[in-house]
């Protein structure tokens, strides 16, 4: 800046009514408020969205899944020395064994499929689930179950209910087709991870429970296996290093293999409508165009006794841009605020709701990422920038005469 | 002593396929401490020679000469000679309209580089000293028209010009204001020995200039 446009810029701040409150600032900075707003409004909830996602997916899921490469059980005394092998592993923060299943659920005539887990109850295994346990209770005594909430609703079915849980038994074919076992559990606690496909299909009950219906000896399926967090991105690595240890006997599945594909699905979609949303942005810099080329005719005079004065056409452009940059900056710093606002509204009304069955999840959460605010603010900034010294580009071109003349 | 000459200029304009000559070599000296007037009709070329005198056009053919050099608007110099030894006063007073008096007056100091606080100052000495310490803080629209001449004067001499070149500077005023704005003119020739080259086609005021000068038919001749 040079003493000139420092003088000018310290007068705009000095009495903002006079110079930057102009009529043609209002539309410009309507537009670029509301461009920047919905912008920023799309990223957040997205973002949100996003973040909710990884998060159930996470909860729902296992970070890793060991099984034997055979699909046999493991039995008792395997599962005590796998996980105490496993312990050791310091990426490792807890380890469940289960029991796992498909079932149908049933309520008279009404049947749907499920997704059966025992666990041990007897205390020396952790369980993860607790934070879903939304009625009910979580520690399951044999002939109890825990219920999905939107499989429950769809049977019809409260907590303290009857619960039939049908396996189609092979064991147990006779002359007249599939017999299959039937097992009456009461429901003691409704599970609700805000994941609809867990949501529609989980079944817990304790493993005893969930051996007998296979019939088969005390043993489990598989373990799950949770990372401590600053591993969870990686489990990838974790269980190739955990697949290495253990030999091919046993297959060790990272969650990525199951939703990685999904979140990334997810992420580029966020970063394409933010792609979309900077074209507002864009249509909004054409106001600041406009702008711009009615400050200049307006301040044509001006422009041609700064030249015969002996100013640069940099220094006047430059001057120009300071006036309607610090204006416009102003702006998309409001429209990010507005845009945080517009996700609060978006995330606490309660009009529209996320289909579970389409979504995965049922609820918008908007989440504001400095780094999300900062690229907002880069690209609207830079966008808007371009808009301002597109039409600044003419006083390059003004002679000083033609002004004079033309007044 | 020489303080500016134009010699043998000409300048002609392509108007829809109409060549007008509108300077046919012209030649005008100027000695400093000179009140020089040019007259003429409306239309006669007068904004066209002090355009070029005041290095804002250039001449088709011939020379400009600025104290011991010659000069041309082409020059990169010139927008700096135009800033510290030219000083312009135009019909339309031409004022910042978001700036007050002071700060306008102050703006050829602070586009040479002189921080905003002492250009101001000085500002305020030279609007005191031509009757205007009153109307430091007015904006232009809060001034009349002969005080917007006169603080355009002002604007003009704060650099200490070597010249002052007026186009028709009373030329939109009416009778006392224009009377004020000679006035001062005047003074500041006898008082400070600043020089002037004013445009006017009104011959009662061009009658107080050492020199005048009426142009017609793109030729200057010595009125007196
Ligand atoms: N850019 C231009 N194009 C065409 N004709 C011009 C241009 N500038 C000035 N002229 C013509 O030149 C003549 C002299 O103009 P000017 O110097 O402004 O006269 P004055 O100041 O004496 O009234 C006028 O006839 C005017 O129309
Ligand atoms: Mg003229």
């Amino acid at each position: 800046m040079d003493k000139l446009e420092r003088f000018f810029f310290s007068r705009y701040l000095k009495s903002p009514k006079r110079n930057l409150l102009r009529f043609s600032f209002v539309f410009m900075t309507l537009g670029i408020v509301l461009s920047v707003g919905i912008l920023s409004a799309g990223l957040n909830l997205f973002e949100g969205y996003e973040r909710s996602l990884k998060e159930v997916l996470l909860g729902s899921f296992p970070h890793l899944t060991l099984q034997k490469s055979s699909g046999e059980y493991f039995g008792e005394t395997e599962t005590s020395l796998l996980v105490q092998q496993l312990t050791s592993h310091s990426e490792i923060d807890q380890i469940t064994p289960a029991m796992n299943y498909s079932v149908m659920a049933r309520n008279e005539n009404k049947v749907r499929g499920a997704n059966l887990t025992g666990y041990d109850f007897s205390g020396k295994y952790p369980v993860s689930y607790a934070k879903y346990i939304k009625q009910g209770k979580s520690t399951l005594h044999s002939g109890e179950i825990i219920v999905g909430s939107y499989l429950a609703s769809e049977l019809g079915k409260k907590l303290g209910d009857q619960l039939q849980v049908v396996y189609p038994r092979l064991d147990r074919i006779s002359a007249l087709g599939m017999f299959p076992a039937e097992f009456n559990f009461t429901i003691v606690g409704i599970y609700s991870s805000g994941f609809y496909e867990s949501d529609r299909s989980m079944l817990i009950s304790t493993v005893e429970d969930a051996q007998s219906m296979l019939n088969i000896l005390p043993g489990f399926g598989k373990l799950e296996i949770h990372l401590d967090k600053e591993y969870i991105d990686q489990a990838a690595d974790v269980a190739a290093t955990l697949q290495g240890s253990l030999g091919s006997e046993y297959s060790v599945y990272p969650w990525t293999m199951f939703s990685a594909g999904l979140l990334r699905l997810v992420a580029m979609e966020k970063w394409l409508i933010f792609i979309i949303f900077c074209f507002l942005v864009l249509i909004a810099g054409i106001n600041v165009i406009s702008a711009v080329t009615t400050i200049i005719l307006d301040k044509t005079n001006e422009i041609a006794v700064l030249k015969t004065l002996g100013s640069s056409s940099r220094s006047i452009k430059r001057m120009l841009s300071y006036q309607v940059g610090l204006v416009a900056l102003a702006a998309i710093v409001a429209g990010q605020a507005f845009g945080a606002l517009l996700s609060f509204i978006v995330e606490k009304q309660g009009l529209y709701k996320l289909k579970g069955d389409v979504y995965f999840i049922d609820s918008l959460t908007a989440s504001i990422s400095p780094l999300n605010q900062v690229i907002i603010f880069a690209v609207a900034a830079s966008l808007v920038t371009l808009c301002i010294h597109y039409p600044l580009r003419q006083i390059d071109r003004m002679q000083i005469i033609e002004l004079l003349r033309n007044q | 002593m020489l303080c500016i000459a134009g010699y043998n200029l000409c300048k002609s304009y392509n108007d829809s396929n109409q060549n007008i000559q509108v300077l046919r070599d012209s030649t005008l000296e100027v000695n400093e401490g000179d009140l020089v007037c040019i007259t003429g009709q409306s239309g006669c070329g007068k904004s066209t020679l002090l355009h070029i005198l005041g290095l804002l056009d250039a001449p088709d053919s011939g020379r400009v000469v600025f104290g011991d050099r010659e000069i041309s608007s082409s020059f990169p110099e010139a927008p700096s000679i135009r800033n510290k030894e030219l000083g312009f006063v135009f019909q339309f007073h031409y004022l910042v309209e978001d700036l007050t008096a002071k700060e306008n007056v102050a703006l050829p100091m602070i586009i040479s580089g002189i921080s905003s606080a002492k250009a101001q100052r000085e500002a305020s000495t030279l609007l005191g000293s031509l009757g205007l310490g009153s109307r430091l803080h007015s904006y232009p629209n809060q001034l009349s028209g002969g005080e917007q001449q006169r603080v355009s004067l002002a604007r003009a001499l704060i650099n200490r010009p070597r010249i002052v070149l007026a186009d028709e500077p009373t030329g939109n005023l009416d009778p006392e204001h224009s009377a004020e704005v000679w006035q001062m003119m005047q003074k500041l020739n006898k008082d400070r020995n600043q020089t002037f080259v004013i445009v006017t086609h009104d011959i009662e005021s061009a009658k107080l200039a050492n020199l005048t000068y009426n142009l017609a038919q793109g030729k200057l001749n010595l009125l007196s």
